[in-house]
């Protein structure tokens, strides 16, 4: 391989690496507080037809996105709603929402767009090079020459980790997802920081999915996410629920994602559908090493209700 | 996972108190759904009368409705099954697809073998294959305890690539435009109980293994360890019984039910592999077996209830243009409901 060839590879990695950390920074957002949601397929599915359509409608890609992040917003109060409200098991009312947001956004797109021959279509999104540290060699190739979501999401990552690491707000809200009884018992609101986790993360998983049709396809297809949202959840896990290893293990992922499409190219006589089962493949393993030394948040999934005499 | 265990038994009530939570749910379910149709410019009664009644009018619809029947009975047991032991198989449309794989490969390389022989061979092959793409999750949680919901779902995305591969490099049909596999020899086709419509025998063979579940779950000592289990690993390990065993069991007797619903559907109604075969069985299985809360014999009748939506559905598409996307979200919006009546009867 020549030099060439590295450095694009590295910047599609950086590329594919966006919905990665989208999905998995909503994921471990929600995680924290101790909910466990596993609708990021619908939720993304939902969010790429939902913000695809406004998109389209407006031909302005930054009200696709904001629809896709107002859908996700109410995927992730109705989620906060059944379980923190009305104390519904996090699983259960997850896979609900799961099936929701799949036949939702197909229902959607059907009905808007009805049958057609030509898939209707936007412009994906440019790159947005920035001055001078576009610049510089190698470096600013793989970095700086890319679109505004690879930027918002390395800009994501950093933030949460101020705040979930650096604030006491965000100190409050960890404590939830550890001890709920103990956070309440300090006057934290253990309600309060649940919806404001579900609904933050459920936007952040939302626009994982609306980069998917705005930068890779430019339409709205069926299972468009394939697969993305579930293995987002696996990233959350062996990142251990910290935006740090989240990045890291995202990059690992996109990295994945991208050398399993080229390898196709590149062929070698391997049939493509045997590349195509390696980010699947390299998950289940990562979860076997993974599993070793993971630190999952002390009360993920489970329900906390104030009036129980023992959590 | 919650306080609250999936399949937990309520309090023996008298039937209709029992009942009225699940017709409110679907009541509910409809009015919201007929809101949203009725703010899109649909004739919501028209739409109403088609799904519900297109099953049970016809003859026609009512053998379409069996047919769906089958794989949704089957799909539903794969995850009811391991849920007994509070372990949850997302992966049945994966085990679906490997069982329809193994049918297909016998169904192709046996094509000489009389039918006494074939069919059950091919069908014992969809339930090894399907229980075997079971057994690789349930061997991680076994060895790494692995979290078994990721991995279940992550064999179904393999499990694609398997079909296309199978579909489109070994037995190719050339003559398809979509990816699908030449047909199975004749002797390995399922028997028909009536010939036009057809209708296959797979229907009684569902019935029968219906039946042992049941019995099985409820009945048996081996059923109430796998129950035991599930409602308190802790306590049943106490009492002697190898809970890690016991998750794998369950998981791989849920995979083997994947297996032979895609066997069946192989055997009995495509006689050949296809791209997709596996609809939406894997989302209805599991709210089929929500809805019926790990109950045995209450699984067919919720299977049937849906088989009848299902069918409405695809008339719905047809004659009224409405995707058959809005179906499935009635069901899911039952499924919300139902669970939502719990809380009301907490209160």
């Amino acid at each position: 391989m020549d030099f060439e060839l590295i450095i694009g590879f590295a910047g599609l990695v950086f590329l594919a690496m966006v919905p990665y950390i989208f999905a998995g920074l909503g994921t471990m957002l929600a995680g924290q507080t101790g909910l466990f949601i596993v609708a990021q397929e619908g939720i993304m599915l939902t969010g790429a037809s939902i913000g695809f359509l406004g998109a389209y409608w407006t031909d302005n890609l930054f009200v696709g996105v904001l629809t896709a992040i107002v859908a996700g917003g109410l995927f992730g109060l109705a989620f906060a709603f059944f379980t923190t409200t009305l104390n519904m098991n996090q699983f259960v009312t997850g896979l609900a929402l799961f099936f929701v947001g799949l036949a939702l956004s197909t229902l959607i797109f059907k009905l808007a767009i009805g049958v057609t021959l030509t898939p209707p279509l936007v412009p994906t999104l440019d790159k947005l090079p920035i001055p001078l540290l576009s610049q510089i060699p190698v470096v600013g190739d793989i970095l700086f020459n890319q679109n505004i979501f690879v930027y918002l999401s390395l800009l994501l990552s950093g933030a949460l980790y101020y705040f979930l690491y650096r604030t006491s707000y965000g100190l409050e809200l960890r404590s939830i997802g550890e001890n709920p009884k103990a956070a309440d018992s300090l006057g934290i609101n253990v309600k309060r920081g649940r919806y404001f986790a579900a609904i933050g993360g459920a936007m952040l998983i939302s626009m994982a999915g609306v980069f998917l049709p705005l930068v890779y396809t430019g339409t709205f297809t069926e299972g468009i996410t394939q697969g993305r949202g579930w293995l987002a959840i696996a990233l959350t896990f062996f990142g251990g629920w910290r935006p740090h290893t989240i990045f890291i293990g995202a990059l690992f992922f996109a990295a994945v994602d991208v050398f399993a499409l080229r390898a196709q190219v590149f062929g070698g006589g391997i049939p493509h559908q045997f590349l195509l089962t390696m980010p699947y493949i390299a998950t289940l393993l990562i979860m076997v090493f993974g599993s070793r030394w993971v630190r999952v948040p002390t009360f993920l999934g489970q329900n906390y209700d104030r009036e129980k005499r023992s959590v | 996972m919650s306080e609250t265990a999936l399949t937990s038994s309520k309090p023996k009530n008298s039937l209709l108190s029992q009942a009225l939570p699940y017709i409110l749910a679907v009541l509910a379910a409809f009015l919201a759904t007929g809101i949203f149709l009725w703010l899109a410019g649909f004739d919501v009664l028209r739409a109403y009368q088609t799904i519900l009644f297109t099953s049970l009018s016809s003859r026609n619809g009512f053998i379409q409705t069996l047919l769906k029947f089958v794989p949704l009975v089957l799909t539903a047991l794969a995850f009811t099954i391991p849920s007994k032991a509070n372990k949850f198989n997302i992966g049945s449309e994966g085990q679906l697809l490997l069982g329809a794989t193994g049918a297909v490969a016998v169904g192709i390389l046996f094509a000489d073998l009389p039918s006494i022989i074939l069919i059950p061979l091919c069908l014992l092959a969809g339930i090894i294959c399907g229980g075997f793409w079971a057994l690789v999750p349930a061997w991680l949680l076994y060895r790494f305890g692995i979290n078994e919901i990721l991995s279940t779902v992550l064999m179904n995305f393999i499990s694609f690539q398997v079909i296309d591969y199978v579909a489109t490099e070994i037995w190719r049909d050339p003559l398809a435009g979509h990816p699908t596999t030449i047909a199975i020899g004749e002797n390995a086709e399922l028997p028909l109980l009536v010939s036009s419509p057809p209708l296959h025998s797979g229907i009684i063979i569902v019935l029968i293994v219906a039946a042992l579940v049941y019995f099985y779950t409820d009945y048996t000592s081996a059923g109430y360890e796998l129950v035991a289990t599930g409602s308190n690993a802790k306590a049943a390990k106490v009492y002697g019984i190898n809970t890690r065993v016991l998750f794998v069991l369950a998981l791989v007797l849920g995979g083997a039910m994947g297996g032979l619903a895609g066997a069946i559907e192989v055997t009995g109604n495509h006689h050949r592999l296809i791209e997709g075969m596996q609809s939406n069985f894997l989302p209805l299985g599991i709210i089929i077996g929500l809805l019926s809360r790990g109950n045995h014999a209450a699984i067919p009748f919720v299977a049937f209830f849906i088989a009848v939506l299902e069918v409405g559905a695809s008339a719905l598409q047809r004659t009224m243009f409405i995707p058959v996307e809005l179906v499935f979200i009635v069901e899911a919006l039952i499924l919300i409901f139902v669970l939502l009546s719990d809380f009301v009867r907490r209160k």
